[in-house]
């Protein structure tokens, strides 16, 4: 045991994060201090502003209510974020270690893990006010223990759930159906999941409930890798499902559609760029954050900046990673029959196909009015006409190379990843706010809306000039990009 | 034709290749050979225009591979793994290419159907994608996606390693026939002195970067090549204190 954890220290140490440069380093731990401070900050807090703000005895039981919906979102953010963990067994296979012992390490390793560790920074503060505020420390403690519990829980059902096909759906069929339930009156959970958790406070004993929870996931988890304890096993990278799905049809759309279908199997394919694209596409809904809400309809600032966002999602995330997405293979393409220029262009089609389609789908929008409608058709034009070269152009900045077929890890994967990225999604952002709200502001709305949809079409018109440009950049950086993507990591 | 004109390459000023002057006639199968760091892969690179020449130039029919993509449409390669997209199955990978070179899933077909030896049934129609296929199984996905498209020059890093025994037989075959058809200038390098005597009419056996030995191949090349590789053994062992091929082949 001893020296697994000291092998895993050295492959640690000598990870790729130690040797990123300082500046993405520093943002790893701000980001990690920020999200730290604020599960500290509202362990200490919460309590106290429940009381104030809701007018309470007893803040805990506010508190209760809310658990099943945070663990609930935990683990759908586990799901899409947690690594799990992936060890090299081969070398240890053929040495002397028991299999108990690798196996218990390597569970033991997923436990030290951002998403473990946040909650606790939220939880163990929590408890110290409940005590301090003169709770029992009896119940306190069982309270407590069985949020341990069932943290740890939900980190062994992430497991489960990514492994097997049988627990995700079971789990996602039970979560829907719990959710319908509850939103057609049927059954509400939230009343009894409300009681408990209260029960963990006042019945101490219940805590066995948990405690057993834990016991059951962990051991279900570790019969799981005993039984697949081999090279082509559980833990080491699995041979994914083969797919059928070949998106022939796209055949008949030429060239264009040539590339598409590449690019379609790229994203269905591989677990990294499904993962960005599931996320682009809940920017379709971002919207809906801005547009229902009554303080920012005299903000027309923010519903530009929300506008950009409904169209542009695929773009800003995906788009974001070219060429990166290409890295596994860039020599491939850069010594095949394609010209750079081709190359770029088809590039350019996708993101352009995308916010198309995403302007498509925005459509339900007109339910806000015309104002919010044109608003969306504005940001779209200037996301295809704009937005879209502006991206690729800093994608020639971006020689990170990129794992498709692995999870991007919260705070400690920065693949793709670098303070350039961050400096050109300033004019992304920033610039169709500016090009709306300067004619907003000295004429009317309409004059703004005209400015920002003309830029796009602008755009369009000069694009042969604008890919002249960013390819003339590329060749510029060829040898280095090449290089970087050729890096082992 | 190829020639190779003054070229060199460094990384942090020390140089991993230096040619004065080689060309290689159209139609050659013309064959690299040395120790690890020679320069092999370096070579090859600077003919695709994957890495920049420190100084010098490459020009293939005409075209020098630094200033112009022209090259691309009568070229083909395959250097390692980053030649292969990991998640296609292989006739999905050939068709990609195929479509790159302007040809049809017909043509590509037709073409993939003279090599059913060589797959040996292991390639075509699996439910696999490349990247879980095995590395020799991947090694001729690889070599035969650098033959669609009647390329003009066809390089191969190392084709024979991680092949078994009856596609190693399999692949000289092939390399020998295209040869004689004349249909393609082949560059091949190999660890494998057998192999490279036995496919390339000429061999060039790079050291440090530099081409200490150009053979045209005879009876009589695989015992001079051995017995070169016997002299550089022992006088290594001699001076141990000599530092060979510092660089990494892999740049």
């Amino acid at each position: 045991m001893k020296k697994l954890i000291s092998l895993a220290w050295k492959g640690f140490r000598r990870s790729s994060y130690f040797q990123m440069n300082l500046a993405i380093r520093i943002l790893i731990i701000l980001g990690f201090i920020y999200f730290g401070g604020i599960a500290l900050f509202m362990g200490v807090a919460s309590f106290y502003i429940i009381k104030k703000a809701m007018d309470v005895d007893d803040p805990l039981m506010i508190v209760n209510s809310f658990l099943i919906y945070w663990f609930l979102a935990d683990l759908l953010i586990r799901f899409f974020m947690q690594q799990l963990p992936v060890m090299n067994i081969k070398p240890y296979l053929i040495l002397p270690f028991r299999r108990r012992n690798i196996i218990r390490y390597l569970l033991t390793r997923t436990g030290v893990s951002f998403f473990n560790i946040l909650p606790l920074l939220f939880f163990v503060p929590f408890s110290i006010v409940l005590l301090i505020e003169g709770y029992s420390i009896v119940s306190t403690l069982t309270w407590f223990l069985s949020m341990l519990c069932l943290v740890f829980s939900n980190n062994f059902i992430n497991f489960l759930i990514n492994k097997t096909n049988a627990y995700f759906y079971g789990i996602l069929a039970f979560t829907v159906a719990l959710v319908l339930m509850e939103t057609y009156g049927v059954f509400k959970i939230t009343e009894y999941a409300d009681d408990v958790f209260s029960a963990f406070y006042e019945q101490p004993y219940v805590v066995i409930l948990p405690l057993s929870l834990l016991y059951l996931t962990y051991k279900l988890v570790y019969n799981y890798i005993r039984k697949h304890f081999y090279v082509d096993g559980a833990i080491s990278k699995k041979a994914e499902n083969f797919s059928k799905r070949d998106f022939t049809w796209l055949d008949r759309f030429g060239k264009m559609g040539f590339f598409l279908k590449n690019d379609l199997k790229l994203i269905t394919r591989n677990v990294r760029p499904r993962q960005v694209v599931l996320m682009s596409f809940l920017f379709l809904f971002y919207g809906l954050i801005f547009y229902t809400q009554d303080i920012y309809r005299d903000m027309q600032g923010f519903i530009a900046f929300a506008s950009i966002f409904v169209t542009g999602g695929f773009l800003l995330s995906f788009g974001q990673y070219v060429p990166a997405w290409d890295s596994e293979y860039y020599k491939l393409m850069m010594s095949q029959n394609i010209s750079y220029k081709k190359y770029l262009e088809s590039k350019w089609s996708l993101m352009t196909t995308a916010c198309f389609l995403s302007f498509i789908l925005s459509i339900p929008y007109i339910y806000f009015g015309w104002e919010i409608f044109s608003m969306i058709a504005g940001g779209a034009a200037f996301n295809i006409g704009l937005n879209s070269f502006i991206t690729l152009y800093g994608g020639a900045l971006n020689r990170q190379p990129m794992k498709l077929n692995e999870k991007a890890k919260a705070f400690s994967n920065t693949q793709a990843f670098s303070p350039t990225q961050l400096i050109i999604t300033i004019p992304k952002l920033v610039g169709p706010i500016i090009l709306f709200y300067i004619p907003y502001k000295i004429f009317n709305y309409e004059a703004g809306i005209i400015t920002l949809a003309a830029s796009g079409i602008v755009g369009l018109l000069l694009k042969n000039q604008f890919l002249n440009f960013i390819e003339k950049t590329y060749q510029k950086g060829k040898y280095k990009t090449i290089a970087a993507f050729d890096e082992k990591q | 034709m190829i020639t190779i004109d003054n070229i060199s390459k460094e990384y942090n000023t020390v140089e991993v290749l230096n040619i004065d002057h080689l060309e290689i006639p159209e139609g050659q199968s013309f064959g690299l050979v040395g120790n690890n760091g020679a320069g092999k892969t370096t070579l090859f690179s600077l003919f695709l225009d994957l890495i920049q020449p420190t100084k010098g130039k490459i020009t293939s029919h005409g075209i020098v591979v630094s200033e112009s993509e022209e090259w691309k449409p009568f070229t083909s390669a395959f250097i390692d793994e980053s030649f292969l997209i990991g998640y296609l199955t292989a006739e999905e990978y050939f068709n990609f290419i195929g479509e790159l070179r302007g040809r049809t899933k017909e043509q590509v077909d037709e073409l993939l159907s003279g090599f059913k030896d060589f797959f040996h049934g292991e390639i075509l129609g699996q439910k696999k994608y490349l990247r879980d296929m095995s590395k020799g199984n991947q090694k001729k996905v690889g070599i035969v996606g650098a033959l669609i498209g009647d390329p003009k020059v066809i390089i191969l890093d190392e084709p024979f390693a991680n092949l078994d025994p009856t596609t190693q037989i399999r692949l000289k075959q092939l390399l020998k026939k295209i040869t004689e058809e004349r249909q393609a200038t082949i560059l091949v390098s190999s660890h494998d002195l057998m192999h490279v005597t036995e496919v390339c009419e000429r061999i060039v056996v790079l050291e440090s970067g530099k081409p200490v030995k150009d053979i045209k191949t005879s009876e009589a090349t695989l015992k001079e090549l051995e017995a070169y590789f016997a002299e550089r053994s022992e006088q290594e062992t001699e001076s141990a204190d000599v530092v060979e091929g510092s660089n990494d082949e892999q740049h």
